[in-house]
Formats: structure tokens, C-alpha cells, sequence
């Protein structure tokens, strides 16, 4: 029983990875900003984020700076993007490869080679009094900040986008974003915001990587789950409740595959990596008729 | 005065080279600076620095062959990217169709192996080989965007990692593996199956390479299909009206493209390792798959442009090595002022007026 108890906590903690990452990327796409980058925000802010806590001693600021990096990053893409009319696409690719030269590149130059790995400041899981006693469901209750604070940004996206007039606005942005400009919607401000929040997000999904589940920085430290969270995105519809929703199923999956290293298992371990992968097509295709997609999406809007 | 307007207008060839080139020569210069400067910042000598990374393919004989090395695989994977991209797919997938290239090629060679063939025969077979797996793996991706919608970055990308992990089982499950080697290894190949070197300096690779670079400009220029992706990649819409049939079109964009990549990895298994390593995913596969792609944007996926953008990135990847090695200037800055070129060259074009891909 402890086991399980013990898997589904670190599900949960997962999910927040997947949730966060995912929930950045659909909140640029209810502007139409489609940002592929998050595997390079992800290992750019895991690096910068890793990097601040250890200095500081503060895993505070290393969210904090983890953050601040996606931010940057989805500063860059948008203001390219909105000042010049440049393929969200190309400018996409290319920040994953600015993310991922940059994250081992901060790593080598402000760390250095260490004989240990240096250890991240630890996070502080929080008990929540009575409920904490409560056997079973306090292994699973015990979390960090992170995952509590994924809970209340996947809430507010999906009461914002759906209960208020802002949200209904964004959403209309998404859709046909010649329509919003007509009706006096500031579609520019809106989409550098969402962006840059949705950047702020993924960043922090990187820096929960080093700060929480290894506990140190690696190369290459996201490992594809920036890629994978375009695929929950995508398969939630741009739908804030769907992608914690799927960013649970791939945490999952993630968590499935790492046991079943472990333990000896029927298949060669190399295939139980590729599950999420697989996963992602498999699941891509199977709702491939209830996937909807913002109008815009993607798209290059200019009031010409 | 209308004299002189008239005057105005006529620009000279070497005008037009000028202003067609300037977007390269400014994003070049302002991506050194920028690169110079965080060299500069991380306390390195900058001069030194610079000298190596542009100048160590030209002053040896063997800077030259290293440079021609990088070039075969690295033109290989911008193709594929470069041929999908011209009717505005994204192929992401070079570095997985060449890593499934290069490990099926080896499966094949070990499986030959006792049958002794003669290398005349042994090599083109691998050859056709490797582009089958690339251009069957990157058609999966084709596939799912041709039938079901599924965007080609995703499914690329996935299919990426799908092909770490196979080369990684390949390269340490027996049958394949080699037995008593520190690092997990394939077996290696047959003499008959490694690309024979030229002039005993560099391998085979270079000829098909040039072989592959002829074909790929007399398909786009001078044959129906090659038309037809340049109408489809003007306008999708139009094309269709006039009979392109775009599922096809697609879909064999991604065949030639990741046949390609495939016989960059079928090349690298058979000319440089001669046999499938353990680490060959994040190596060398990693190299030339993620840069393929900045190769191809640099020319913007002009097929015709690959092989020049392929050589000066080659010229930067050697530079990059021998700049890590003689003076500890971390390799990764390479990747970093390579996305400042893209970045840069991309908007100065835009702000010349160029009609980059929106």
C-alpha cells in the first residue's frame, strides 16, 4: 500500500511539470501565439533557476529567477514576433536552441565541474493541519508549494478564460483576432501579456526539475517534456482544466515506465522510455476528432 | 526629373547582391559581436578566441578534412529539413530519421555479415537501406499530417526521442552488442560494408553527398515534382486548384526529406564508426539533427542554399571543438550565437522587405 501511496504522490508532484508547462502553452494559444519553446525555456530556466537557489541558498529566488527566464524568453518570441510579422514557428525553434545552448552554458560557466553535484536547497512540502493525519492520503497530501500553486493558476486560467469578460475577450483574440481588434480589444497588450505569463510558467516547470525531482542540475535536464506539454496542450483543447487533466495521464505514464525500470521487467528498459513519447501520437491520434484548435493559432495577425 | 528617377531605378547585378546579402553580413557581424562580447564577459581572450573558431578549418590539412566530415552528415539533415519546409511543414525530425537510419543500416550490416558480399554490392544496398528507414520513419510523420491533422512538429519531435531509445537498445541488447567493450557498442561492421576512404583521408560520403546535392537541385528544378512542391509552397490553396494533389505532395516531402537524413546516419554508421555506438543519439546525432534545422533557416530552407550554409556552419562546428579544446571556451556557445545568427538574419531580412516564410 505504501508503494502506491508513494507513486501517486510522486504522480501528483509530476503532473505539476506537465501542468504548468502545458498550461504556459495554452494560454499563448487562446491569443494565437502558438510558442513551441517550452523544452528550451525549460532547460533554460532548470539551469538559471538551479543556479540562483544555489547561490542564494533560497529556493524561493530559484523559482523566482526560473520564472523570470521564461518570461524573458517569451518577451523575445512575442516582440519579434509582433514587431516584424516573423513565423511564431521559426522563431520557436530557434529559442529552443538558444534555451538549450544557454542552459549548459550558465551551468558551465557560473558552476563549473564539481566533484559532487551540488545539491539544490531543499523545498519545503506543506502540511496541511488535521488532513495531514489522515493516513493514505496524507503521503499524497504532503506537497510542495509548487504543486499547490499549480492548482490555483490551472483554477484562475479556467475561471478567467470562461467566467469573466477578459477571458472571453482573450479567448475572442484567439479566434479571429481582426474581429477583436475591430470591437476595441488592445489585441497586442493582450497577446504580450498571455505570453509572457505563459513563458513565466514554463519557466517555472523547468526550474521545479532541478529544485525538486533530481534535487541537482543535469544536461538536458527536461529530457523532452517541454515537447510532450505541446502535446497536452493540444490534446486539451487549449482548455486550462483538460491540460492538468492530461499533464496527470502523461505524469502517470512518466512515473509507470521509471517503476517498471526499477523492478525487472518484461520489456527492455529503452521501450518503457519511449512510452510518453508513444503516448503522445497514440493519444494525438485516438482524439484526433475532439482536438479543436483556436482559429488563429499559430497564425500571423497585422492589421494590414 | 523623371530622367533621374528612371536613373534611380536601375540597379546594378552587383547592387543587387549587395542588398540581397546585407541582411547576412549585418546578422553575422552583430551575432559575433554579441557572442564576442559573452566570450569577452566570461574572461577569455576574445582575439584568440575568434581566430580559432573561423580560421581552424583553413590552416591545417586536417582542419580541412574535419570541416568536409561535419559538412557530409550536416548538408545530409538540413535537406531534411529543407525539402519539407518548402511547402511550409516542419520537419523537426532530422535528428530521429538520421539516428533510425544509422541504426537500421547497422542491423542490416551486422545481419550481412556472413554472406561475404563484395563491397560494390554491400555498400549500395546499406545505402538504399539507410534512406528507406529515414524515409519510412519521417513518412510516419507525413502520414499522420496527410490523414489525421496531426502537426508534423509534435509527431517529429516524438519520433525523435522514440529513435534515442532505439539506438540505445540496439546498441547494448545482444544479439548487436559487442562483447568486452567499456562503452556499450554495436558490433562492427564488415570490411566490405565501411565506406572506402579517398586519398586515404576522408571517406566515401563526400562523393554521394555531391551526388545527393545534384539531385536534389535537378528534382526541384527541373522535374514535375519538383514544380509542384515549389507551387504548393506558394500557395496551397491555388495548387490544389490546379490538380497538385497535396496529401501526395506532402507526404513525399517527407519520403525524399527524411530518406536523406536517414543516409546521414547510414553515412555516419558506415564511414566514421563503422559501427552503431551507444552514445551515437546525443552525439553526433544530436549535432547534426538540431543544427540541420539552423542550417536550413539560415538559407530559408532554400534547397539550393544548403550547401553553402551547411559549409560555413561546418566551418563554425570546427572552429567551435578546437576552441573548447586549445582554450576551455565551452562548446555551448556555439549553439547560442548559431540561434543569434538565425534570430537576426530572419529579421533583418524581414526588415529588408525579404519575404521570409510568416
Amino acid at each position: 500500500m505504501g508503494h502506491y501511496t508513494e507513486m501517486l504522490k510522486q504522480v501528483i508532484s509530476y503532473t505539476s511539470i506537465y501542468g504548468l508547462a502545458s498550461l504556459g502553452i495554452v494560454i499563448g494559444g487562446r491569443t494565437g501565439i502558438f510558442n513551441i519553446s517550452g523544452e528550451g525555456i525549460m532547460l533554460a530556466s532548470a539551469s538559471a533557476g538551479f543556479i540562483a537557489a544555489y547561490q542564494t541558498g533560497n529556493w524561493f529566488i530559484g523559482f523566482l529567477v526560473g520564472a523570470l527566464m521564461g518570461g524573458l524568453f517569451g518577451l523575445l518570441l512575442i516582440y519579434i514576433h509582433e514587431s516584424l510579422k516573423i513565423s511564431q514557428f521559426i522563431l520557436g525553434i530557434t529559442l529552443v536552441i538558444l534555451g538549450t545552448g544557454l542552459s549548459d552554458l550558465l551551468y558551465k560557466t557560473i558552476i563549473g565541474f564539481q566533484l559532487f553535484a551540488p545539491e539544490a536547497p531543499k523545498v519545503p512540502q506543506i502540511r496541511i493541519p488535521i488532513i495531514s493525519e489522515i493516513p493514505i492520503i496524507s503521503g499524497i497530501l504532503n506537497q510542495d508549494v509548487i504543486v499547490y500553486f499549480t492548482y490555483i493558476v490551472v483554477f484562475l486560467a479556467y475561471y478567467i478564460f470562461y467566467h469573466t469578460r477578459i477571458g472571453l475577450e482573450t479567448r475572442a483574440i484567439g479566434e479571429d483576432p481582426l474581429a477583436a481588434d475591430v470591437v476595441g480589444i488592445n489585441v497586442k497588450l493582450r497577446r504580450y501579456i498571455a505570453t509572457i505569463s505563459g513563458g513565466a510558467l514554463m519557466g517555472l516547470a523547468g526550474a521545479y526539475l532541478p529544485l525538486v525531482v533530481t534535487g541537482t542540475y543535469t544536461t538536458n535536464i527536461s529530457n523532452g517534456r517541454g515537447f510532450m506539454a505541446i502535446g497536452i496542450a493540444i490534446f486539451a483543447s487549449w482548455r486550462p482544466e483538460r491540460a492538468l487533466l492530461g499533464a496527470f495521464i502523461f505524469a502517470a505514464i512518466e512515473v509507470f515506465s521509471f517503476q517498471q525500470q526499477l523492478g525487472s521487467s518484461l520489456f527492455p528498459y529503452q521501450f518503457l522510455l519511449m512510452l510518453p513519447f508513444i503516448s503522445v501520437l497514440v493519444i494525438m491520434w485516438l482524439f484526433r476528432k475532439r482536438i479543436e484548435f483556436p482559429a488563429s493559432l499559430g497564425k500571423t495577425y497585422s492589421r494590414e | 526629373m523623371v530622367g533621374q528617377e528612371v536613373s534611380l531605378k536601375q540597379t546594378t547585378k552587383l547592387q543587387k547582391i549587395w542588398v540581397g546579402s546585407k541582411p547576412y553580413i549585418l546578422a553575422l557581424l552583430i551575432a559575433f559581436g554579441i557572442t564576442g562580447a559573452i566570450i569577452g564577459l566570461l574572461g577569455y581572450n576574445v582575439l584568440k578566441a575568434y581566430q580559432t573558431l573561423l580560421f581552424t578549418s583553413f590552416t591545417s590539412q586536417r582542419g580541412i578534412i574535419e570541416t568536409l566530415k561535419k559538412f557530409i552528415p550536416l548538408t545530409l539533415t538540413t535537406y531534411a529539413f529543407a525539402i519539407p519546409f518548402k511547402i511550409r511543414f516542419f520537419n523537426i525530425g532530422g535528428w530521429g530519421q538520421m539516428l533510425f537510419g544509422g541504426t537500421i543500416t547497422a542491423i542490416v550490416g551486422i545481419a550481412l555479415a556472413g554472406f561475404n558480399l563484395p563491397a560494390i554490392i554491400f555498400i549500395p544496398i546499406l545505402i538504399l537501406v539507410a534512406m528507406a528507414a529515414g524515409g519510412v520513419f519521417a513518412l510516419i510523420a507525413g502520414f499522420l499530417k496527410a490523414y489525421y491533422n496531426i502537426n508534423p512538429i509534435i509527431s517529429t519531435i516524438m519520433l525523435n526521442f522514440i529513435a534515442i531509445y532505439f539506438v540505445n537498445f540496439i546498441a547494448t541488447t545482444e544479439p548487436w552488442k559487442a562483447p568486452r567493450t567499456g562503452h556499450p557498442m554495436s558490433l562492427k561492421l564488415p570490411e566490405a560494408a565501411r565506406l572506402p576512404e579517398l586519398f586515404g583521408q576522408i571517406h566515401f560520403g563526400i562523393v554521394i553527398v555531391a551526388l545527393v546535392i545534384i539531385a536534389v537541385y535537378y528534382l526541384i528544378n527541373k522535374t514535375v515534382l519538383g514544380y509542384e512542391i515549389i507551387a504548393t509552397g506558394i500557395n496551397p490553396d491555388a495548387a490544389s486548384v490546379y490538380g497538385i494533389k497535396m496529401r501526395r505532395t506532402l507526404m513525399l516531402t517527407f519520403l525524399i526529406g527524411g530518406a536523406l537524413g536517414g543516409l546521414a546516419g547510414g553515412i555516419e554508421v558506415m564511414g566514421v564508426h563503422q559501427r552503431l555506438i551507444e552514445g551515437f543519439a546525443l552525439t553526433s546525432g544530436a549535432q547534426y539533427g538540431i543544427f540541420g534545422i539552423l542550417t536550413a533557416l539560415i538559407c530559408q530552407g532554400n534547397p539550393l542554399g544548403v550547401p553553402l550554409s551547411s559549409i560555413f556552419i561546418s566551418i563554425l562546428l570546427v572552429g567551435a571543438d578546437a576552441m573548447q579544446r586549445t582554450l576551455q571556451v565551452p562548446v555551448e556557445l556555439v549553439f547560442l550565437s548559431q540561434a543569434i545568427i538565425v534570430l537576426f538574419i530572419v529579421v533583418l531580412r524581414r526588415r529588408a522587405g525579404g519575404s521570409f516564410i510568416q
